[in-house]
């Protein structure tokens, strides 16, 4: 019975290792990426970039959990920003509280989130269209409203985390190159997690409900099961990312990670990758923060405002117009282009 | 209140249920429309006077943003209509950040700004009421257009059945021009009338955009009965939610409110029901 259970979940993990169905082209560039990321801190000295790329990969991260239930579901959440608020108020409040460990706290908040997904999924995930992504909406809204009035989770003034020297892996308060290599697995988690996902019998159904939610519960899909797991699996992602940023920026409050904004971003990093592919939020996560970054810091000391703003969402237009699917679905036009390019040679 | 939500539902739902699509920028329509009222009222002459402008400004970026993104936006997927808009909300917020500065500003001069009328006991806000008439007559106006007048007819059309309507002769990108132009004119008056009671600022419309589109859902995307309704009960909700429970609180009656209404009847109060 255990060896069972043992060998069925270690065919899981490798699963979720493996990508061994993608092109080799794609599976060469993903390993040097990872590898660059690995000796990044080493190569890298300045305090700045280092900071981007934590954010980088937390924002793919964030893109990630949108992915499971937005991108492959293709019911668009626009409410992504509760869990991540859940999962870092349960780290910052219980160790404000009692001191306790992270280790402890990020499973706490997960399972909350998760819950709470649990139960507010079975009404919302039967909306369907516009009416769900407004449901979502308001949701996360009526949590941002709640957190910001409460006085036991500090309002609108957040939560300073008190500061543990020396930096101890107990409470998960690191030296920048730990933070590094600490979201670094975390966001290999999540990845596998979503590569799992794909090859699942739960992702086929999800991706059979985006097609068609009516054929596909015509063949024996229960619709709102399937949608609502997903839905809880992207609330767990979302609230592990939120437990991070807890510990990162030992500083929360409603605006950072419970904010409508957070909400969209999420959405905004997968959908402007590609939606619905496993390296999309990777993508739309690259060029959107150290974008958003580098132009803020650039241009935004210098009075004046708004302008890195300005050019960040011509750059969201211009590919919203001329790529809908984001900027992985220009890969996929040139890689068809090519394949039809050699069928017309070779007949 | 109630009468400027209707308003600005009425425009968003003109826009989702002819275009088809989610405008997330309806709020920064709005937020141009405060600063035209703000900057007539403030430089040039009577607020009141900022309404036609605002009317005609706000129709005109309505029919840009159509003619230059939404055009093409609507050949792709939902999802690129989604977060194509949501640039244009961010281009139109930060545009403005950068013309006019993160302050807020609030109107001090005009005829009916900060006039009172107290007659039996109830206390009357002169700007308030002008807006709640200002904001029903064009409601009306707009309402007989779409059922009265020819061209009303061809974007009913268009909204029932775009293939049907071009068959028929009917230009499907004039209706849809012609939605986003309505759409952002009454958007635009709504804000003008906000501005005599509502401070001004470049963030201002993301929490009406958010308000905004809540109140379509509730009366159903697409049916215009449905967005006057839906605006009044939500002005309603909010009034009373702050005057009886926390003010921090009141939209999250609003949200809350939604959240329950379509978990009972998911398309809104007067929508057609999806298929």
């Amino acid at each position: 019975m255990i060896g069972k259970i043992f060998l069925k979940l270690f065919g899981t993990m490798k699963e979720a290792v493996s990508f061994e169905d993608l092109p080799r082209s794609e599976r060469i560039v993903f390993s040097l990426f990872v590898l660059f990321l690995v000796i990044f801190p080493w190569i890298v000295k300045s305090g700045f970039a280092r900071a981007v790329i934590v954010q980088f990969l937390l924002y793919a991260m964030y893109g990630i959990s949108w992915n499971f239930i937005g991108g492959y579901g293709g019911q668009v959440d626009l409410g992504g920003a509760k869990n991540v608020g859940f999962g870092a108020y349960a780290v910052a409040l219980m160790m404000v509280w009692w001191g306790t460990p992270f280790w402890i706290s990020v499973f706490v908040g997960i399972i909350i989130a998760v819950a709470e997904s649990f139960v507010l999924g079975f009404p919302l995930l039967r909306l369907r269209g516009h009416y769900f992504a407004i449901g979502t909406l308001c949701v996360a809204l009526v949590w941002q409203e709640l957190f910001t009035f409460w006085n036991w989770t500090g309002g609108a003034r957040g939560i300073l985390l008190p500061i543990k020297r020396p930096p101890n892996l107990l409470y998960m308060q690191l030296d920048p190159i730990g933070y590094h290599y600490f979201i670094l697995f975390l966001f290999l988690l999540s990845l596998f997690w979503l590569n799992w996902f794909r090859k699942s019998k739960l992702g086929y159904e999800l991706r059979a409900i985006k097609a068609n939610e009516d054929a596909a519960a015509s063949l024996g899909i229960n619709v709102l099961w399937a949608k609502v797991k997903a839905y809880c699996i992207s609330a767990a992602v979302a609230a592990l990312g939120g437990a991070f940023y807890a510990v990162y920026f030992l500083y929360i409050d409603p605006f950072c990670v419970m904010h409508l904004d957070l909400s969209i971003m999420i959405a905004m990093t997968a959908m402007l990758g590609g939606a619905g592919s496993i390296w999309g939020p990777i993508i739309g996560a690259l060029i959107l923060i150290p974008l958003d970054r580098y132009l803020g810091a650039s241009l935004g000391g210098k009075g004046v405002l708004g302008v890195d703003f300005l050019i960040y969402a011509s750059i969201i237009m211009l590919v919203a117009a001329y790529q809908p699917k984001g900027v992985w679905g220009i890969v996929e036009t040139l890689r068809k282009r090519k394949r039809k390019g050699l069928y017309v040679a070779r007949s | 209140m109630g009468c400027v939500y209707s308003l600005l539902a009425l425009g968003l739902t003109i826009i989702f249920g002819i275009a088809d699509i989610v405008n997330f920028a309806h709020g920064e329509y709005l937020m141009i429309g405060m600063y035209t009222g703000y900057l007539v009222g403030t430089y040039l002459a009577d607020p009141l006077i900022g309404v036609p402008c605002a009317l005609i400004l706000g129709g005109f970026l309505g029919f840009l943003s159509y003619v230059f993104l939404v055009r093409r936006l609507l050949r792709g997927p939902p999802i690129a209509q989604l977060f194509g808009t949501f640039g244009l909300m961010l281009f139109l917020r930060y545009g403005a950040l950068a013309l006019f500065g993160p302050a807020n500003r609030a109107l001090r001069v005009g005829i009916l700004v900060g006039k009172h009328i107290f007659k039996a006991g109830i206390f009357i806000d002169l700007a308030k009421l002008a807006a709640a008439v200002i904001a029903v007559f064009l409601f009306a106006l707009i309402y007989l257009f779409i059922q009265k007048t020819k061209t009303g007819t061809a974007l009913r059309a268009t909204a029932d059945n775009k293939e049907a309507a071009h068959y028929m002769g009917i230009s499907t990108d004039k209706m849809n021009a012609l939605a986003w132009t309505i759409g952002g004119g009454t958007a635009g008056v709504a804000g003008a009338l906000l501005s005599q009671f509502f401070y001004v600022s470049p963030v201002v419309g993301m929490v009406f955009g958010v308000i905004t589109f809540t109140t379509v859902a509730l009366g159903g995307f697409g049916s215009i009965p449905g967005a006057f309704i839906a605006g009044i009960i939500v002005g309603i909700i909010q009034m009373l939610a702050a005057q009886y429970t926390y003010p921090e609180l009141k939209l999250a009656f609003i949200y809350v409110l939604y959240f329950l209404i379509v978990s009972l009847r998911p398309q809104g109060l007067l929508g057609k029901k999806v298929a």
